[in-house]
């Protein structure tokens, strides 16, 4: 017989001695960043300062009675929701479509993933020029089909600002979508739409009873990783309006950076970033608990 | 029920002739099984019956309708997959209760039939269960019983127990063979175990390369192959084929017998082996070995009961001999069958 090896309680040190290198770092990594961002958010920190008096909850009070910050949060939730749902939307609709067989499908399949890949900076100086009032492609088109009769100012408008911006989010995000659901729907047997399709299911009956169940899971986790990006989402945001007209676009992370960097009051982009964080994780909660009870059903 | 006429159909893949100019009828409450080895067709042939897949050529006909481009919902029938396509994500009863549900039965109608049907195939205890958490028979009972729902003319089956270990097959096969006689349904059955074929079907049908090589009773299958093909696909060990000028003689293993178990016998066929190996498998013996001449070294298994004495060893020779009407005869070029004398009912009984 072979020696076998039991445990022994010098295994367990060992194991722990030859972790806490690693442990180390990551708590380096994740602590220290927070830990400084919580000290920060507690003291009035002022222009070219790392630290200043300490002010107790103060930027948080602050926080929670401007007005500003009500509307960076409003915005933020229209942004997100705007952006999530249309994106799931048409995610759904372009992988329901590129799931059939067709001639060119992988080179449709290419097409769509473009968006995706082109890096933001480059997508949002396209899109600026898109949307120009003068000489942007947009209007042209939509005056040329006559929906409006004259040019529209998108990004500097505070009634298309929004607007504008979650078209380009989704735009630009739309793909993953595409990619993560083509990926379940080709999991999907076909014998499940033959014997559907023998014991009399219409296109849409299986749409509902077969392809939706099956894709559930993947399509909520799916819109919960586009939540959290879109909720974070900066750079677009910031490169085709910074925030603006007014503070029509000024979601939650854009608010952070303009009280810190442009405001230099780091204290207070501190707390509003940690009030982020926090309705990011309440909202995570309420998310993870629908997914398992959802789960538990199918 | 209904009859079903398959009328010269065939398909094409590309350039691949999946199935070729097959013409064949089912009676009204007859099984038919359909048997050949792997990708002769079988599944293809089915699928057109069922319209998943339209022919190339010929038209199928369920009924007094020419259903050749019908969709299936339209053409009353009933499937079972080789993987059962359940729903997994509906428990046994809604799979069950699903043809009618998309059809807009509701209520009281929808639970009597599922209950009937699940009571039909013995899973009324398990209709909460979601179809991971039954075994491959229960699965398979439960797509018999979500086929049943609906009164279908035809029953369309694609190889439904081989997922099946090997006894659990056994008695599923049974099951299916009670449950068919109670109630009295049409049925195209594919399988390429010929056990199973045999067992089951009322007529087999034998496929190979696209093409019906046979048509018949399993015991005429059996006894009077058609050609080569299906003497050496039907039988384990197959038949024995012994090439001889102008002609090739066909011997069941079981009838190659020692020649001292014919006693006076006479009509014989003697045969002289050269014995290589003797298997012994329980109730039978196998003898591997070859034929002296005038049988041209032909390599020949004969099987002997373990009941029946006979003094073989390994390595000699030994006298068997076959019933001169037990012989079978085939044309050397074509493979056909030599028009043997035509199989009496009576006769051919007398054997079963
Ligand atoms: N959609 C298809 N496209 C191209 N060729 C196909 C298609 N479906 C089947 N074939 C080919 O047609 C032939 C017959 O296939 P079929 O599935 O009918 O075989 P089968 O007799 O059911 O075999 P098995 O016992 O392995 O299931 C095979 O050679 C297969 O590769
Ligand atoms: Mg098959």
């Amino acid at each position: 017989m072979a020696e076998t090896h039991t445990v022994q309680p010098g295994d367990r040190a060992i194991a722990y001695l030859t972790l806490t290198p690693s442990a180390a770092v990551l708590l380096l990594l994740v602590a220290v960043p927070t830990i400084t961002v919580i000290g920060i958010s507690l003291q009035d920190v002022g222009f070219g300062e790392m630290s200043g008096p300490w002010i107790g909850l103060e930027n948080f009070a602050w926080a929670l009675t401007s007005r500003t910050f009500w509307t960076a949060l409003k915005n933020t939730f229209v942004w997100v929701f705007g952006s999530v749902s249309l994106e799931m939307m048409l995610g759904l609709g372009l992988a329901l479509l590129l799931n059939r067989t067709f001639a060119l499908r992988g080179v449709a399949r290419a097409i769509i993933l473009a968006p995706y890949l082109i890096p933001t900076v480059v997508a949002v100086l396209v899109w600026r020029y898109m949307f120009h009032d003068i000489v942007g492609i947009l209007n042209y088109m939509l005056m040329s089909v006559g929906l409006i009769s004259k040019p529209m100012v998108w990004l500097a408008s505070t009634s298309t600002a929004m607007l504008s911006v979650i078209i380009v989010g989704v735009w630009k995000f739309f793909p993953f979508v595409v990619i993560a659901l083509l990926g379940i729907l080709q999991s999907i047997p076909q014998e499940q739409y033959e014997a559907a399709e023998i014991d009399g299911a219409s296109a849409f009956q299986q749409f509902w009873r077969i392809t939706l169940p099956h894709i559930l899971p993947v399509f909520l986790l799916t819109a919960l990783l586009r939540t959290i990006w879109t909720f974070h989402k900066f750079e677009i945001i910031y490169l085709l309006t910074g925030g603006g007209p007014l503070d029509s676009t000024t979601t939650l992370p854009i608010l952070v950076y303009i009280k810190g960097f442009a405001d230099f009051e780091l204290g207070r982009a501190a707390a509003i970033a940690l009030i982020t964080f926090f309705i990011l994780v309440v909202l995570l909660a309420v998310y993870f608990g629908f997914m398992k009870r959802a789960e538990a059903r199918q | 029920m209904a009859r079903v006429e398959i009328r010269n159909v065939g398909k094409i893949f590309g350039n691949y002739k999946a199935v070729d100019d097959v013409s064949l009828t089912i009676e009204d409450g007859e099984f038919v099984v359909l048997l050949g080895p792997s990708g002769c067709g079988k599944s293809t042939l089915l699928r057109m019956v069922a319209g998943l897949e339209l022919p190339t050529f010929g038209d199928i006909v369920i009924g007094e309708t020419v259903a050749t481009r019908l969709r299936p919902k339209d053409r009353n029938i009933a499937m079972v997959f080789q993987n059962y396509a359940l729903y997994p994500h509906l428990t046994l009863y809604e799979n069950i209760a699903f043809p009618l549900r998309v059809a807009g039965r509701r209520g009281d109608e929808v639970d009597k039939k599922v209950r009937w049907a699940a009571g039909l195939v013995g899973i009324e205890h398990l209709l909460a269960r979601k179809p991971r958490q039954t075994s491959g028979g229960e699965r398979q009972r439960t797509a018999l019983a979500r086929s049943l729902v609906r009164d279908p003319a035809l029953f369309l089956l694609d190889e439904p127990l081989s997922n099946l270990d090997a006894k659990l097959r056994h008695s599923a096969r049974d099951e299916l063979r009670t449950f068919q006689e109670r109630v009295g349904m049409t049925a195209l059955y594919v399988t390429h175990d010929q056990v199973e074929a045999m067992g089951l079907g009322d007529r087999v049908v034998v496929m190979q390369g696209g093409r019906v090589r046979q048509v018949g009773t399993p015991e005429e299958i059996y006894l009077y192959p058609a050609d080569t093909f299906v003497a050496t696909f039907i039988g384990t060990p197959p038949m024995n084929l012994i090439d001889m000028p102008g002609e090739v003689l066909g011997v069941r293993p079981e009838n190659l017998m020692p020649v001292s178990f014919f006693g006076q016998e006479s009509g014989l066929r003697r045969m002289t082996m050269l014995v290589s190996r003797i298997e012994f498998l329980g109730s039978d013996k196998l003898i591997y070995g070859a034929l002296d001449d005038p049988f041209g070294q032909a390599k020949v298994i004969a099987r002997l009961p373990s009941s029946v004495p006979a003094d073989i060893r390994e390595g000699e020779r030994a006298h068997f001999a076959v019933r001169e009407h037990e012989l079978r005869s085939f044309d050397p070029q074509t493979g056909l069958a030599r028009p043997a004398p035509i199989p009496q009912r009576a006769s051919v009984a007398s054997h079963g």
